[in-house]
């Protein structure tokens, strides 16, 4: 089965994707590391993740 | 029924959710907090008739807020707001633990450095300093001498958000390397696991290792009174180990018999995927079972 693919934001690159993807989870960049958060699945639309805060976590 | 899920990121926890109530046929209404605004007197049109919201906000902040409003629109929310209050702050959780008996770790809060130092020098070195709003085991600080207390101190007090001038200092536990992380709900243990580490941190975040766990008879009554005493729900209650023998008095004469646990955190939005790894259970298919459960009394309520 074909890996649905789009493009990085930030360098370009394809970004693999799995096809089960939602809207507000992040994949990473393998290429250039950066984390993308997906803000649309059809057709798939990514931004750049927020930055880690510090009330994060459980 | 209709699940919300209040979310500003979707983890594997809650894609693990999400597909669990999808698979029996739930509907579920995905609500981004961040696209969010709590008027004084209704909720957002996106909870429209949802059933039962699960609050999974990565934020704190935004939890400890969010569920007070959707709360006081009378939308069914999990966990309650009163208890995210109290878990989203190391000192209140602290306190109500201590207040119904549970035993937890000897604590000090403290506003200035000065009195924070009294603190420390009181618990003796080595000891912690924990910020009250944390997680994943972010800006703890074993302090192992005077002179790293005081750096440290000076450091919070000098660079940090008014928070870290809430200083909380706690006794060291020599956990052995280790705890446990139990999630329950509404304090019936759903799974549980040992994290491991070298390093003194033993959160999964921070790449400890983990391992099933069975619980003891007492354990298992902590983590009941431990959940009552932050008001029930979907939690994660930490556990370290004393080194005590048991009370009856059974353990070896070297032992001091006493609580062999103690409780120094309960998590009120609980992060759950390492636990579905390292233990058997279908840790999401036993919170689904949960939210139906709560979601049925709710109705069960308005019906009335």
């Amino acid at each position: 089965m074909e890996v649905p693919m789009t493009e990085c934001i930030e360098c370009g690159a394809d970004v693999s994707l799995h096809d089960d993807l939602e809207v507000g989870e992040i994949v990473d960049c393998s290429t250039c590391g950066a984390e993308l958060e997906v803000v649309d699945t059809d057709p798939v639309e990514l931004d750049s993740a927020p930055e880690l805060e510090e009330d994060w976590g459980e | 029924m209709n699940f919300g899920i209040l979310y500003s990121r979707i983890r594997k926890d809650e894609k693990l959710l999400l597909s669990e109530l999808r698979d029996r046929g739930h509907d579920v209404t995905k609500i981004d907090v961040r696209n969010q605004q709590f008027g004084l007197s209704e909720s957002p049109a996106d909870f429209a008739g949802v059933d039962l919201v699960v609050d999974r906000c990565l934020a704190t902040s935004r939890s400890v807020y969010a569920t007070q409003f959707v709360d006081a629109d009378d939308v069914p929310i999990v966990n309650h707001p009163d208890t995210a209050e109290l878990c989203a702050d190391k000192a209140k959780t602290s306190l109500a633990l201590a207040e119904n008996d549970v035993p937890t770790p000897e604590t000090t809060v403290a506003f200035t450095t000065d009195a924070a130092m009294a603190a420390i020098e009181a618990f003796g070195y080595p000891c912690v300093l924990k910020p009250v709003v944390g997680s994943w085991g972010r800006l703890m600080a074993k302090i192992d001498s005077r002179t790293a207390a005081e750096a440290i101190l000076e450091h919070k007090e000098t660079l940090g958000h008014y928070e870290h001038k809430v200083f909380y200092v706690q006794e060291y536990v020599e956990k052995g390397g280790e705890d446990i992380r139990v999630l329950a709900t509404d304090g019936d243990p759903v799974a549980a696991m040992v994290r491991s580490s070298d390093h003194w941190i033993t959160n999964a975040a921070k790449g400890a290792e983990t391992d099933a766990f069975g619980l003891d008879d007492e354990a298992l009554d902590l983590v009941e009174r431990a959940s009552d005493a932050v008001g029930g729900g979907l939690l994660g209650v930490d556990l370290m180990g004393t080194g005590a023998g048991p009370e009856d008095g059974s353990g070896s004469n070297q032992m001091e018999s006493g609580p062999r646990y103690t409780v120094h955190e309960v998590n009120h939005t609980v992060e759950f995927k390492a636990l579905n790894e390292a233990t058997d259970v279908d840790v999401p298919a036993r919170v689904v079972d949960w939210l139906e459960t709560k979601a049925e009394q709710q109705q069960g309520v308005n019906a009335r």
